[in-house]
């Protein structure tokens, strides 16, 4: 599908509590993601980035407002939006080894064996897994896992890929080689990145934009960066680190607020 | 290693036969606990005229086909209660009201309605399998990791692939766990139906023993009771490493 530009547009979200109240959630979400970025949230925990994901993904439908790419509203799951999920131990079939785990999407799309094999083969290379292929998730470390993820959601050639807290579950030196790698392949295939994160250095290492949100309930957009910085981006670098500061107090005002209240 | 397993179970097995026959003519009567020697001859003789395979095959029709209607009700019912939230709320508190009530407390109600026939025995056994194994597979498929599902979605599965692809192999190692409770609760079933209505079978052989005042008879019941329930076990645990070994590794 050609599009241009992921548009959320007023997207609000209420949920009916287990007490029968109503949490507030989202409140008037106005973003553009131009197809290609690199978009990246950031805010309190708990302030709804998981629930505004859920909605672009199509799990969940908005109680305001709406998603859509370009001007065809998003109504459900689709194969042009794929979810990398932090808990990778359920989002991986554990039946299935690496292999057949990649070869899941295309084999949806009702590919042949030989085609599939050919994917499989090509994305597992991608992110350095060639030689695991016929491991099953449970014989793999979390980084092995999450990587096997990324290659079953490139395999099936998706337009956007929505990743919530993707290498948070990881230890430090696992994290930062992922989160390296994970750059080159979006330089390389190119796709629009929809990501979510608590770690500020992360987002200033990988996004092109990035998003902070206010402290929930009734959460929404407090600013958005467009990010130029030198690359290769590090943090001995003045920009990046003003930059950082400048993120840090406004996510600390947030959090402020959120314990006042 | 494996040779001193089997040293240990040979032990296990000497002590418990060593025990069984000193207490026989000493602690119980013989006429009561007769000894192993009394009933590896009444087994033997048994076998010889073949009452034994009569009694047997009964039994294990009755198992057979009580168990595999039971499995297949409790599987299609514990599925569509597990996935559907509607029938989850129109079956599920009658099931819960009926779980407590153990298939031998229906047998008097059961010889009323079918007689001492073969259909009744099949409903006893039917009911107590399909139970063990409705909950179950309500429980695996209500286990089915909603993450999971979504990844199915994102990645291009229709509703039907989803079901057969992700919530079913999620629910086998739940599925498979009732199975084999239900094995076990099958051969309660049958005994129970044999000892209050019938002319043949394992629980009939026990029950009839006592009146015919025939101790060893009963202990080659107890004695076919536990080999057939050991062998069927280990053939549905070997079954279950051949053929659903890929779904019971650990999900972690
Ligand atoms: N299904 C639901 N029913 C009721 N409330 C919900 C539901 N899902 C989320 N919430 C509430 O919505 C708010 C936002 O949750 P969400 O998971 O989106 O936050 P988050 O920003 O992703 O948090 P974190 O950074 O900790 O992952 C929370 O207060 C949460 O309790
Ligand atoms: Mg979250």
């Amino acid at each position: 599908m050609s599009w241009r530009v992921l548009r959320l547009e007023g997207v609000g979200k209420d949920f009916d509590r287990a007490d029968g109240g109503v949490a507030q959630v989202l409140r008037d979400v106005t973003l553009t993601v131009e197809r290609g970025s690199f978009f990246t949230l950031l805010g309190p925990s708990g302030c709804g980035k998981s629930t505004l994901l859920n909605i672009v993904a199509g799990f969940e439908g908005a109680t305001t407002g709406g998603v859509s790419l370009d001007d065809t509203p998003v109504t459900g799951p689709g194969t042009d939006r794929t979810v990398i999920f932090q808990d990778v131990s359920n989002a991986l079939f554990p039946w299935m080894n690496a292999r057949e785990n990649v070869e899941f999407g295309p084999k949806m799309a009702r590919l042949g064996a030989r085609a599939r094999q050919e994917l499989s083969e090509k994305y597992l290379r991608l992110v350095g897994l060639d030689a695991d292929g016929g491991k099953f998730p449970f014989e793999l470390s979390g980084g092995m896992k999450q990587r096997i993820q990324i290659a079953r959601a490139l395999a099936n050639d998706p337009d956007i890929l929505l990743m919530d807290e993707p290498f948070a579950a990881l230890d430090a030196i696992t994290k930062k080689h992922l989160q390296v790698e994970f750059r080159k392949i979006w330089n390389e295939t190119g796709k629009t990145i929809f990501y979510i994160t608590h770690d500020i250095f992360e987002a200033l290492l990988l996004s092109t934009h990035l998003a902070v949100m206010t402290a929930g309930p009734e959460a929404g957009i407090k600013e958005i960066f467009q990010i130029d910085l030198k690359e290769p981006r590090s943090p001995s670098n003045p920009d990046f680190a003003a930059l950082y500061s400048r993120v840090e107090s406004l996510i600390d005002e947030e959090v402020q607020r959120m314990r006042a209240r | 290693m494996y040779a001193g397993k089997l040293a240990r179970l040979s032990v296990s097995i000497l002590v418990f036969t060593g025990v069984w026959w000193t207490s026989s003519g000493t602690f119980f009567e013989a006429a009561i606990v007769p000894s192993p020697v009394s009933v590896a001859g009444k087994l033997t003789e048994m076998i010889g005229n073949a009452e034994l395979f009569a009694h047997l095959g009964a039994s294990l029709r009755r198992i057979v086909l009580g168990y595999a209607l039971g499995c297949l009700i409790g599987i299609t019912v514990g599925v569509a209660t597990g996935a559907i939230r509607l029938a989850r709320d129109l079956i599920e508190p009658p099931l819960e009201f009926c779980r407590n009530i153990p298939p031998v407390a229906l047998i008097p109600l059961v010889v009323s309605i079918f007689g001492i026939g073969e259909i009744g025995k099949y409903f006893i056994i039917s009911y107590a399998a399909g139970i063990a194994v409705l909950f179950n597979t309500a429980a695996g498929v209500l286990s089915t990791p909603q993450i999971r599902v979504r990844a199915a979605l994102c990645l291009g599965a229709r509703k039907r692939d989803v079901f057969a692809r992700v919530v079913l192999p999620s629910a086998w190692p739940h599925i498979l766990t009732g199975l084999r409770i239900a094995l076990g609760f099958s051969f309660m079933g049958v005994v129970a139906a044999e000892m209050l209505a019938a002319d043949q079978g394992i629980g009939f052989l026990i029950m009839q023993s006592t009146n015919i005042i025939a101790p060893a008879e009963m202990f080659v019941g107890f004695l076919m009771l536990g080999t057939f329930g050991l062998i069927t076990d280990q053939l549905f645990r070997v079954t279950i490493h051949r053929l659903m070994r890929r779904y019971m590794i650990p999900m972690a």
